[in-house]
């Protein structure tokens, strides 16, 4: 590659980074602004930060959005892998697509339909709207994510592991426990890690089935914003954004930890030949 | 593996599939059939077909569509092209992802600041001598502020695509004597087609019913799909028509990944 | 007195489009090495499968020890197989791996660890306990996917092509420490490979087969030097088959010349098949030799040289010598009675070994 066109690429990808992020730092910068609206900037301030942790509505449904993602994502990882375990275990390749489609309808669906549609099937069947109907949909939703996160981990597990260990003794229930569930355990992870992003970051599904009472992070800004600017939000926007950095430093210096120790073993296994 | 211990096992999931799946698409297209008194009618069909108000909405949602695909499409590729490239690539597509962890409504919202009247583009645009631009509540803030949005859906797929094809296709073709502009189009962009497909239904699909943007950013002037959807539904309570424009919706999802899904090659296990 | 350890009678195998099992009859004894040898898709691996419990026979009988165990699953079979790609568990070390099998059938940990240390001694890797999967080679990794199998001491290995994925000279020392290991541990072999080198190399018995059958069994010496077809000559070692007739005991005709041969108990003036091992055929001026052949190409193979020649029927002629002949030349091939051996078409294993034993000493 000449050095031209890279030099291209690189400023390039600065400014389409720079205009990524431009909006989130425009919202952290202004979290810490004196005024009250977006336009000026008028001096330095932690009122905003302030405001946002005496606002007891806002800290409830913080916590009630976090209780959402991490029970539902225990749940639907439970299922989404029983599922993977099933849709690999498919004799036919015709079930397998199948069922594989199926699987994927909620991941490409427009999230308005899957909202509208939940919404009939929790009155039709007289479920009250409010914190079981939004679990039981986020439930729904994630499922799918984590069977696509499973079953590739499945898919490279070689047959005669298993075989192998019915070989040795083991029954069904001592060949999923000790040989499969370990082998699977990265995809079981991810597959939790993206249920949890998708429940946070869920929108229209929520504003769909969530009725009066109960309501997440992501519905609560959309009433607030619709009223006009409150730059609590901002701040709001500050601390998570932090918190999914964080995460992101520290995925990627696990998977790198991670990377270097199976290199080095390998670097072993080559010098024992 | 025994059957009986075989069936416990997917039975959790089979249902979700019945309940979650089958059951509301079933209910949507059953719901299709209803008008608001509770009637058995074609006429939400009707209604749909023959109001020129419903015709457009819908070339208008596919339009936009359309358009916002392309967009991020076309600024994702490069992106995703350069970044494949670099050295420490995991993180910098670490970093492009990171910002769908921010809340969508966060983000849609510092548009509203950016973009206002006093906002920061505005600003700018005075700053370089521009007159200040009424950029709320168009069709151009709604579609640019969409694709900005869908960006890392489209990175993602096309990224992988990209570092799945093994270098030496890059060296044979240079050895057979293309230009790097020959090889891109002609070798990369080829064997990326299965990314560009899956990005493509990552995109365009969400695109055709996004409502909470459309009110956000585009007010009530820019009326889609799933703004009528989200009304019939949640205001007027006319679920039957409601459910009709889900079912539009639905068939055009199916004809989309019709076109956009890349078909397993058949080859013996 | 060696007893039966396993038997097969009249196991049929077959899926919806295809038989993969024909009336499989065989009896193993203890202690000796068995190979099942034949090409890919023979149905060798599907015997082994059988045997083991990963799949059922559609009919017939499989015994051990006596007892018929169609019935009972894989798990709880007295035998241990070595597979292909060794199927070591990645998420355990060595020491766990080795041991799994005795932790499911709750062995007190100190026998374990005294077990899993002999196994590990057994196959030389006795440093190798608290090692990753992931840093063995190929050779360390099929070694300790023995010591897995066999140190639950079951009284039959199953080995399926375990050798296949190695380099060639770690495949002959593999070759080597299978045998004394075999021989050593006094336990039932049962081999499955496509190598016939390997099966002649290692195996007390061989059955080979073909398209769900077994063809021909025996000793590897009996097998090499009788074979009893066509098959059977060519998928081990080198041949070379001609057509001819067998004009009356121990005289055989082909090419237009009558040969004296070792063979006999054919019908007068029978459709034959001719064998005659490369090894077997001395080069010699073409006056002095029973035939005559044109040298076509020569290859080096190191300990000798392998030479193609066609004779004036265009017949293809394999011949090694340990000495270069010249290219294009015409040459002479000699041999003795003892050298061809006569195959019958169709003959049943039954007759072909009756009809040996009327001549045989």
């Amino acid at each position: 590659m000449s050095n031209r066109s890279s030099k291209l690429g690189k400023i390039y990808i600065v400014i389409i980074f720079l205009l990524l992020y431009m909006p989130i730092l425009y919202l952290i910068i202004y979290s810490f602004s004196k005024g009250t609206t977006m336009t000026n900037f008028r001096g330095f301030s932690l009122t905003h930060y302030g405001e946002l942790f005496h606002d007891k509505r806002m800290l409830a449904i913080f916590l009630d959005t976090i209780l959402i993602a991490l029970l539902s994502s225990v749940f639907s990882t439970i299922i989404g892998t029983l599922g993977a375990l099933g849709i690999s275990n498919a004799k036919r390749e015709r079930s397998r697509q199948t069922l594989l489609s199926l699987n994927n309808i909620l991941l490409v669906s427009p999230d308005v339909i899957m909202g509208a549609s939940f919404l009939i099937f929790f009155t039709s069947l007289k479920v009250p709207l409010g914190f079981w109907s939004v679990l039981l949909s986020h439930i729904a939703f994630e499922i799918p994510i984590v069977v696509l996160m499973v079953l590739p981990r499945l898919d490279e597990m070689s047959p005669s592991l298993i075989n192998a260990a019915t070989d040795l003794g083991a029954t069904s229930g001592q060949v999923l426990s000790r040989v499969v569930l370990p082998f699977i355990q990265p995809g079981i992870i991810a597959g939790f890690f993206m249920a949890i992003t998708y429940s946070l970051d869920d929108f229209a599904v929520t504003f769909f089935v969530t009725g009066n009472g109960f309501t997440t992070l992501s519905v609560e800004i959309y009433s607030r914003a619709r009223q006009g600017i409150s730059l609590e939000i901002n701040a709001l926007a500050g601390i998570m954004f932090v918190f999914s950095l964080i995460l992101v430093i520290v995925y990627y210096f696990i998977e790198n930890h991670n990377l270097v120790s199976r290199r080095k073993k390998d670097k072993l296994g080559v010098a024992n030949q | 593996m025994k059957k009986s211990f075989r069936a416990m096992f997917y039975t959790p999931y089979m249902m979700w599939l019945a309940l979650f799946v089958i059951a509301p698409v079933g209910l949507i297209v059953y719901y299709s059939f209803f008008n608001i008194s509770h009637q058995f009618t074609f006429d939400n069909y009707a209604t749909f077909f023959r109001s020129g108000t419903y015709l457009t909405m819908t070339a208008n949602s596919v339009l936009y569509a359309f358009l916002i695909t392309l967009i991020s499409l076309l600024i994702s590729y490069p992106m995703a092209l350069v970044i494949s490239k670099l050295k420490h690539r995991d993180l910098w597509i670490l970093l492009v992802i990171l910002p769908t962890w921010i809340n969508l409504l966060l983000k849609a919202y510092a548009f509203i600041g950016l973009l206002s009247h006093d906002g920061l583009v505005n600003n700018l645009f005075e700053l370089v001598g521009l007159p200040a631009q009424h950029m709320l509540f168009t069709d151009t803030s709604f579609i640019l502020v969409a694709s900005y949005i869908q960006i890392p859906f489209m990175i993602l797929p096309i990224y992988n695509s990209l570092t799945d094809i093994s270098d030496s296709y890059i060296k044979a073709s240079h050895d057979l004597g293309a230009t790097n502009w020959q090889t891109l189009t002609k070798i990369i962009i080829p064997m990326t087609m299965p990314g560009i497909k899956s990005g493509v239904q990552i995109v365009f699909i969400p695109s055709l019913s996004l409502f909470m943007l459309s009110r956000l950013i585009g007010g009530n002037k820019i009326i889609t799909l799933g703004t009528a959807v989200e009304e019939h539904f949640l205001t007027t309570m006319n679920w039957g028509m409601g459910s009709t424009i889900g079912v539009v919706l639905i068939i055009s999802m199916v004809v989309v990944m019709l076109f956009t899904n890349t078909k397993r090659k058949r080859g013996r296990n | 007195m060696s007893k039966t350890i396993i038997e097969l009678q009249h196991v049929y195998k077959k899926y919806d489009d295809f038989t993969a099992l024909k009336d499989i009859n065989f009896k193993l004894n203890q202690g000796e090495f068995y190979t099942l040898l034949g090409p890919s898709g023979c149905g060798k691996t599907t015997i082994l499968q059988t045997i083991a419990g990963f799949t059922d026979a559609t009919s017939g009988q499989v015994l051990f020890d006596g007892q018929k165990i169609n019935d009972i699953p894989a798990n709880k079979r007295q035998l241990n197989t070595v597979f292909q790609d060794y199927a070591l568990f990645p998420n355990m070390n060595v020491f766990e791996n080795v041991a799994f099998g005795l932790i499911l059938h709750k062995v007190k940990k100190a026998e374990v660890a005294e077990r899993v240390h002999d196994a590990l001694k057994l196959v030389q890797l006795d440093q190798y306990a608290n090692r990753e999967i992931s840093e063995l080679s190929g050779g360390q990794k099929q070694r300790i996917a023995i010591a897995r199998a066999i140190v639950n001491r079951p009284k039959v290995l199953l080995l399926d092509e375990p050798l296949s994925a190695l380099d060639a000279k770690l495949r002959k020392d593999m070759q080597y420490e299978l045998r004394s290991l075999q021989q050593n541990l006094g336990i039932t072999f049962l081999f499955v490979t496509h190598d016939q080198e390997e099966a002649l190399a290692m195996s007390d018995q061989i059955f080979v087969m073909n398209k769900g059958q077994i063809l021909q069994k025996g000793d590897p010496v009996d097998i090499y030097d009788e074979p009893i077809n066509h098959f059977v000559a060519d998928f081990i070692g080198e041949s070379n088959i001609i057509p001819g007739h067998m004009v009356r005991d121990y005289e055989v005709s082909f090419l237009g010349h009558t040969f004296e041969c070792a063979d006999a108990g054919m019908r007068p003036n029978e459709p034959v098949e001719v064998v005659i091992r490369p090894e077997d055929l001395v080069i010699t001026t073409p006056e002095k030799g029973k035939l005559q052949v044109k040298v076509s190409t020569q290859l080096f193979r190191g300990d000798y040289y392998e030479i193609l020649a066609y004779d004036m029927q265009d017949n293809e002629w394999l011949i090694h010598s340990t000495n270069a002949t010249t290219d294009n030349a015409i040459i002479g091939l000699t041999f003795g009675p003892n050298d061809m051996h006569v195959m019958r078409y169709n003959e049943t294993e039954a007759k072909f070994n009756s009809r040996l034993e009327t001549y045989e000493e």
